[in-house]
């Protein structure tokens, strides 16, 4: 993941320099950096990054146009990163294809994690064991390694544990969970949640009367705590 | 609007009474004149009783005449006499020569409707027959008017009507003129309380008021023009401040996540990055404020759920490092989960974490925040409440007061003050809701929104069914 390259158009050199430093502490040791979107369009032709950064407001070719000339040939992961902030921005954006979005200003924190989400998004075989506290998950095969066991996961569970293996040692509301349980109309399969929950724990965890790897935040939804989140 | 209203009903009643004023007046007037006309060319100068009176029969049958009654005469150019039932002459004074001494029945009915060989003549029944008085020629119009009673009666009838019917007609055409007046300028003072509101105004610019019109929409646009430039300003401002500001945040995040410097230094990063931060939601609050103000922020409205939205705007202060000693709960009344409400999202979660922050922010040595949501049929109910110090009853007043939010700087340009507060009072108000604050000092602080109801029972018959 570290080794994925990360083109970063801006206008201000600070700026620049500052998602510079905060990659490279990261340990991200691939950076591109473009000072304009014609710049970042020749650097483009030549090698696809892993990632894109694109500021929104930029002279001559704002980060908009610079994101319908990369769709067109590319579905490379795109972060807008934009000042304005304001909804009308973000709607365009995302309709244009850009994956997410972040409002400048923003902590060194959120960047890294954003790019760290869409990253796992993109390139999800480079990512797919999650080592928990008493046993490991391979995405890929959809199965639960628990020792000498191999425990498969049903549709409904994968679903829902690989929305809180996407934010580890985040919180996870119930609303998105029954989301990506049930799609749009979620209401009313919290119970139906809760009976996932409960055959995950089953599967991934000791002792499943103490969870530690998959906890509840009352009222709220569920963390899962990852042992180490990136490799 | 009932001001004008009244203003017309008023003019129109004024308008009534003139006309019957007017009326009024010219009935005195006329009459008046008549009687003044009376006076200066009343009857005839010698009264017909006088001389009546004047000329007295005595036992024996003969007339004696008062004294003075010639000369009476003389001096007002008549004459008199009486006649018998024969028609003769009896008494005579003044007669003169031309006329006979003796008349028939016919010539007696013929001057008493008319004239005597043109001399004006009155008539009068005396003990001693019929007397006559007579004038100087020309002196008198003797007019006989005989009509059918019943012409006389349609003729008053008719009078009466005439005068009804035109009382009508001007009151009506004085309403129908009020009511155009009215149509015509209704629009201009609609328009002149729109530009009083500071609401976008824009009147036909047809019709005789056309000029009124067209100044009132520049004025309006005038108006927007101004609020939308200072909207841009703010907006240009909060735009360049934040591209510095995330270099600073960047710099100051990374030297607080440094491990290879001493931990004062740390600390000190941490406070830059916290102080940013507070200048980083200062800023969007006030763009966000000043957008909505000028209603130049539209709402994206779509279906929101309000438990869980509320989650999400927890969990992001659970998960954003909330310090130790912050309390931060979540309680979603029973069957809430249901519950919709038509909104835009992030508004309505910026308005939910600006509370959360506030609570924050006030209460430095730490405090318990419990986040509440219930929907119920009387609407979606959302608190905020901490143990935290609370605010005196003045502040509170103050918070709660309906200030536009970028007027409210004190002397000090305190403008901070209560601006996330007044921020949140804009997104509940935009979406038809209400905001009601409850605090004492020490006893926390308290904030509830409340939301119409109709998209809750909406959705907890399609749950039912």
């Amino acid at each position: 993941m570290l080794d994925k390259e990360i083109l970063i158009v801006d206008d201000e050199k600070d700026l620049r320099d500052m998602i510079c430093s905060i990659f490279s502490h990261a340990g991200y040791t691939k950076l591109v950096t473009a000072a304009s979107g014609e710049e970042a369009l020749t650097l483009l032709s030549k090698k696809m990054p892993g990632i894109i950064l694109l500021d929104v407001m930029m002279p001559g070719m704002d980060g908009f146009a610079l994101l319908q000339e990369i769709r067109a040939v590319s579905s490379v992961p795109v972060l807008m990163l934009t000042a304005k902030g304001e909804a009308e921005d973000r709607f365009s954006g995302f309709e244009l294809g850009a994956d997410d979005y972040l409002v400048k200003p923003f902590l060194p924190k959120e960047l890294l994690l954003r790019v760290r989400a869409i990253l796992k998004r993109a390139y999800p075989q480079e990512n797919s064991i999650v080592t928990l506290a008493a046993s490991c998950v391979d995405l890929d095969r959809a199965e639960v390694v628990k020792g000498e066991q191999r425990l498969p996961l049903t549709a409904k569970e994968y679903a829902v544990f690989q929305r809180l293996a996407e934010n580890p040692g985040r919180i996870v509301t119930i609303g998105v969970l029954c989301q990506a349980l049930c799609g749009d109309i979620w209401q009313g399969y919290e119970t139906t949640l809760m009976t996932h929950i409960r055959h995950l724990r089953e599967k991934i965890e000791e002792n499943p009367s103490k969870p530690v790897s998959l906890l509840t935040v009352k009222g709220l939804g569920y963390k899962l705590m990852v042992k180490e989140p990136e490799k | 609007m009932k001001t004008v209203k009244r203003f017309f009903r008023k003019y129109f009643l004024t308008m009534v009474g003139i006309i019957l004023l007017f009326l009024l007046l010219n009935l005195l007037l006329y009459l008046s004149l008549l009687a003044w006309a009376w006076k200066t060319s009343g009857g005839p100068e010698i009264s017909v009783h006088e001389v009546w009176a004047s000329v007295t029969v005595d036992e024996g049958g003969g007339l004696t005449e008062a004294e003075g009654l010639e000369k009476e005469l003389e001096e007002n150019d008549s004459w008199a006499m009486i006649l018998d039932d024969t028609g003769a002459v009896v008494w005579e004074e003044r007669l003169p020569e031309e006329l006979p001494r003796w008349y028939t029945p016919t010539d007696v009915a013929k001057f008493s409707r008319w004239y005597l060989r043109d001399y004006p003549v009155f008539v009068l029944e005396h003990p001693a027959g019929l007397l006559v008085v007579g004038t100087a020629k020309n002196s008198f119009v003797k007019y006989c008017a005989t009509y059918k009673e019943s012409y006389v009666r349609i003729m008053l009838a008719g009078l009466a009507v005439a005068v009804a019917v035109n009382l009508i007609a001007v009151v009506l055409l004085s309403w129908w003129n009020m009511g155009r007046v009215e149509k015509a300028v209704t629009p201009i003072l609609k328009g002149i309380e729109t530009v009083a509101s500071g609401r976008p105004v824009s009147l036909p610019e047809k019709g005789e008021l056309s000029e009124i019109g067209r100044q009132l929409n520049r004025a309006g646009a005038f108006i927007a023009k101004k609020d939308s430039a200072r909207a841009d300003w703010i907006s240009g401002v909060s735009h360049d401040v934040r591209t510095p500001l995330s270099v600073i945040l960047g710099f100051a995040g990374q030297l607080e996540e440094d491990r290879s410097l001493p931990a004062s230094a740390r600390e000190q990063a941490a406070q830059i990055r916290r102080q940013g931060e507070k200048l980083r939601s200062l800023i969007s609050d006030l763009n966000l404020a000043s957008r909505l103000e000028y209603a130049m922020q539209p709402l994206r409205l779509e279906q929101v759920y309000p438990v869980e939205l509320a989650r999400q705007a927890v969990c992001e202060f659970l998960d954003g490092g909330l310090e130790e000693r912050y309390e931060l709960e979540f309680y979603a009344g029973p069957k809430s989960e249901p519950a919709t409400l038509q909104g835009d999202e992030p508004l309505l979660k910026r308005a939910l974490c600006n509370l959360i922050q506030n609570s924050i922010a006030h209460n430095p040595q730490g405090c318990r925040i419990a986040v509440s949501v219930t929907g119920e049929e009387a609407g979606i109910i959302i608190t905020v409440a901490d143990d935290g110090v609370g605010v005196s009853a003045e502040k509170l007043a103050e918070l709660s007061a309906d200030s536009p939010c970028l007027e409210s700087t004190d002397e000090k340009l305190n403008l901070r003050h209560g601006l996330g507060v007044l921020l949140v009072r804009q997104i509940v108000e935009a979406h038809k809701g209400t905001m009601a604050m409850e605090s004492a000092l020490g006893k926390g602080f308290k904030t509830t929104l409340t939301f119409p109801a109709y998209a809750v029972l909406n959705f907890q018959k399609q749950i039912k069914s």
